[in-house]
């Protein structure tokens, strides 16, 4: 009885948080596209930190839906971001899963690699090969001050997801309260 | 790891891959066109931007105040000074002649502007994220009659033009984008020359004027007109006044700034030109 009712508070648990975490990415989203000056990436940290605590297929999934996010605020060709996205995604999830602990300091670094990444193929593949004169202010005009900005970003940003699955459970930590309960 | 390539759970992943890359070529088929489901998403989205569009404008704003107090202390300095010189200037009979052919050019392409079909005011409702170049969505699309590559103004002039049209919105590409080139003349010397964006004046909100002969009367503050040589602008519509000239590297031609007339990273509001005489949009 009690291993249902177990069973049952963390579905819903997790379907809570499932709907936390869509309305984050569409409050990420919205925030991108406000104003007309540089702006953080947040929807990049924000798909990291959510993969880092989950497996590859919902890492892949967040990553097709943040990165489709970020191809429609960024203009950019439908599927561009979102390949990369979920890329990087099933890399950190599977990362977390075998190598890493969840630090601020190893998603920070993920995060920039990602980052990093990411606004260099934006650089080259939407502004360097059409050989525009001064093209490299686009770099350290644009890119590099929204990749610190989403940096920093990425503290908050990991925070917030962090609590989010300590108050609504991982499915790592329901199976080992299971298999606890199991074995007492 | 290696479990990991070997498991159904790595062939979803290159399946979900394997879509995406399907999606981003059909994105590529349809060329200037928005996806359905972009489209959708953006009217659904359209609100809520509206309203963080408005807050962030506001903070802006508001931050732009403290920021630029000093600047605008110069400027207000450097304007009353300019306003004596004018008011000296204005006692000229030469120069009241001069504005006064001036003002006569404009009356000239008030009256040409009746030939030009203008959409309903467009709601801009968001900047693209990011784009060095200015580049937003306005609030309507097809469905409105709005087509690719229509030309894009407010009152003060010209702005840039469509290059991806949905069902209910649209993409602008500014003129502070190396991607849009406008055959533009002088309203007082009748010089001829081609406005495009640059990156290194787009991020101080300026484009170039280039392909003027090497001894062009153009001076600062000179008026720019589109010519509708290329049949992609009306002919007559305000693009910016000169800010800078001078001779390239070259020495064959001279290139000048120009300032667009419209606040191009400010606006809020702006209105399509549907159909005008001589329209040719066949090639870009």
């Amino acid at each position: 009885m009690n291993k249902r009712m177990t069973l049952g508070r963390y579905r819903m648990l997790q379907t809570v948080q499932w709907v936390v975490f869509a309305l984050l990415a569409f409050v990420g989203f919205v925030l991108m596209t406000s104003g007309s000056h540089v702006q953080p990436i947040l929807l990049i940290p924000l798909a990291l930190c959510i993969s880092a605590h989950f497996g590859e297929i919902p890492a892949a999934a967040v990553g097709v839906v943040s990165g489709l996010l970020m191809d429609i605020a960024c203009g950019k060709l439908l599927g561009y971001n979102a390949i990369w996205m979920v890329t990087c995604c099933v890399i950190v999830s599977l990362l977390h899963s075998y190598y890493l602990r969840d630090k601020l300091l190893n998603i920070l670094g993920l995060t920039a690699v990602c980052v990093a990444v990411q606004g260099y193929m934006d650089f080259m593949l939407y502004y360097a090969i059409w050989g525009h004169e001064n093209v490299t202010l686009i770099y350290t005009h644009v890119m590099l001050p929204s990749g610190i900005m989403t940096l920093v970003g990425t503290i908050p940003v990991w925070l917030l997801v962090r609590w989010i699955c300590r108050i609504c459970g991982s499915r790592r930590s329901f199976e080992l309260e299971k298999t606890i309960v199991t074995n007492q | 790891m290696n479990h990991f390539f070997k498991s159904t759970r790595f062939k979803v992943i290159l399946f979900i891959i394997a879509l995406l890359t399907g999606i981003m070529v059909y994105a590529v088929s349809v060329g200037g066109y928005s996806l359905s489901a972009v489209s959708l998403f953006r009217t659904i989205a359209a609100p809520f931007q509206r309203v963080s569009n408005s807050l962030s404008e506001r903070v802006e704003h508001s931050l732009n105040v403290y920021r630029d107090a000093e600047i605008h202390y110069e400027q207000n300095k450097a304007l009353k000074q300019e306003v004596a010189e004018l008011h000296k200037e204005l006692a000229e009979y030469d120069d009241m002649k001069r504005r006064l052919e001036e003002l006569q050019e404009f009356v000239g392409i008030k009256e040409e502007y009746k030939d030009l079909v203008f959409s309903a005011p467009c709601e801009v409702i968001n900047y693209v994220t990011n784009d060095p170049f200015g580049a937003f969505i306005i609030g309507q699309g097809s469905a409105d009659g709005i087509e690719l590559y229509d030309p894009v103004v407010t009152d003060l002039g010209l702005v840039g033009v469509i290059t991806e049209v949905g069902e209910h919105t649209s993409q602008v590409t500014t003129i502070l984008s190396p991607d849009v080139s406008v055959a533009v003349y002088c309203s007082t010397t009748t010089d001829h020359g081609v406005v495009t964006g640059n990156v290194g004046l787009s991020l101080d909100g300026l484009c170039r004027l280039q392909y003027l002969e090497k001894d062009t009367q153009i001076r600062k503050d000179k008026v720019i007109l589109t010519s509708g040589e290329n049949g992609m602008f009306p002919k007559g519509y305000v693009v910016g006044y000169v800010r800078d000239v001078q001779v390239d590297e070259t020495g064959l031609t001279t290139t000048a700034s120009v300032e667009p007339a419209a606040e191009i990273l400010d606006l809020s509001m702006v209105i399509v030109i549907k159909d005008f005489t001589g329209k040719d949009v066949t090639q870009p």
